[in-house]
């Protein structure tokens, strides 16, 4: 019963890094959120009551799978030392501490964003859940710029610029947006009739301004900037640096319109 | 003894080593025993003479979802049913705690999924089996050499 034997044999024990752990923990989540999906009809604010957890878990995948490749690429004496532990473990306690409150409220089919129906809800949600967000975006910030300054990180100069700016607009877009997002009393701008159009998967209101595909705009800006580096290092761009500075001020900008739509009351795309 | 007494020492015992499991030490081999062996063995016997004693005296049965809720209607039978979840479930995160550190999941990481398996023991476990095949299917290998010899006394 090999597969059952907890022994590893020291020849193969290489142990997974802190994000790479996270990571298969986020997986495990969304298996689980999407299991919980398959049976359970409840809905919480015109939305199942398992989707927030279930969207919030593949973006945790996103998020850590990209910090595991990332952290891959620095240099020894960074991955190892004290700062990206303390790091890694002030994430996974946001993490861990945001999953398990949705989980628990969406069983109870309560909304855990936004409710301040008890002290306990109000607790979690403006202390606990708010400063498990701001911590784990300032965290990618923070790694971002330990990148930038990584002299020996194993990145070719496009790829370092595209890490350290997606990085930064991730933390600088989202606390713009989500700050705003969170001072409201929700991600609606005007009125989204129960059962009006929304767009698939992402529910985001199809008739009404929303502030969410901002808020995930900003959040993915340390996704797609980088993708935009890989793909400008397959061709030859005679100044591919300037090309990643172009594009990210581009992102940052079509992130700013699009928060504006919604902010204008307008949905992202008029559906219905 | 009253089942109240027997119910409150038994979870009195489970969350001694439930704690032991998620916030002590792991770098002694007998604490390491306390929550593995110890606790849930104790609880088992515990189990065994309430079983001996009591089950025969039970009405119901295990054929249908009716007669096993005419079995937990003797107090007795609810009782051995309630110390059957402490001891299986105290071992079974036990046991998936050692694990998850072989398989190196950090302690902050299993705090919460070994808090599920207290609270709601298959969510838990289900939590940590699926994380450590993740980790094998990624990053280690699934299958470890057939271990005979040294290495298999290692639980």
């Amino acid at each position: 019963m090999a597969m059952l034997d907890a022994n590893l044999h020291p020849a193969h024990a290489h142990k997974p890094t802190q994000f790479q752990t996270l990571t298969v923990v986020s997986v495990v989540l969304a298996l689980v959120n999407m299991t919980w999906g398959l049976i359970d009809t409840r809905m919480v604010d015109g939305a199942f009551v398992w989707m927030k957890p279930l969207k919030f878990s593949l973006s945790f995948i996103l998020l850590f799978a990209t910090l595991a490749l990332v952290e891959k690429r620095l240099s020894e004496r960074l991955r190892s030392g004290w700062l990206m532990l303390l790091i890694g473990w002030v994430m996974a306690a946001a993490f861990l501490s945001e999953m398990a409150y949705m989980m628990y409220q969406a069983a109870r089919a309560e909304a855990s964003h936004f409710n301040l129906s008890t002290p306990f809800n109000e607790f979690m949600y403006t202390v606990v859940m708010a400063t498990g967000a701001v911590v784990l975006v300032a965290c990618v910030g923070l790694i971002g710029w330990l990148v930038k300054r990584d002299r020996n990180a194993a990145l070719t100069p496009t790829l370092r610029e595209s890490i350290w700016l997606g990085f930064l607009l991730s933390f600088a877009l989202t606390m713009i947006v989500a700050g705003y997002l969170s001072g409201t009393g929700g991600h609606h701008v005007g009125l989204h009739p129960e059962g009006a159009a929304t767009f698939p998967l992402v529910g985001w209101s199809g008739v009404t301004g929303d502030l969410r595909p901002a808020h995930f705009f900003s959040l993915h800006a340390m996704q797609l900037v980088p993708l935009f580096a890989l793909w400008v290092e397959r061709r030859n761009f005679a100044n591919p640096v300037k090309a990643i500075r172009l594009f990210a001020f581009g992102y940052a900008g079509l992130t700013l319109v699009v928060f504006a739509i919604a902010l204008a009351g307008l949905p992202l795309i008029p559906l219905g | 003894m009253t089942p109240g007494d027997y119910f409150s020492f038994a979870g009195a015992a489970a969350m001694t080593g439930w704690v032991i499991l998620i916030l002590g030490p792991r770098r002694f081999w007998w604490l390491n025993a306390v929550p593995l062996w110890i606790i849930p063995c104790l609880i088992s016997a515990l189990y065994a003479v309430l079983v001996l004693r009591w089950l025969s005296s039970a009405e119901g049965g295990f054929d249908s979802l009716e007669t096993v809720a005419s079995l937990f209607e003797n107090e007795w039978a609810l009782l051995a049913g309630w110390i059957h979840f402490l001891a299986f479930d105290l071992f079974v995160g036990a046991v998936m705690a050692l694990r998850m550190d072989r398989v190196g999941v950090g302690r902050l990481v299993q705090a919460p999924i070994l808090a599920a398996t207290l609270m709601l023991g298959p969510l838990g476990f289900l939590i940590a089996a699926l994380t450590e095949l993740g980790l094998r299917l990624r990053y280690l290998p699934l299958q470890t050499p057939n271990l005979r010899g040294v290495n298999h006394g290692n639980a």
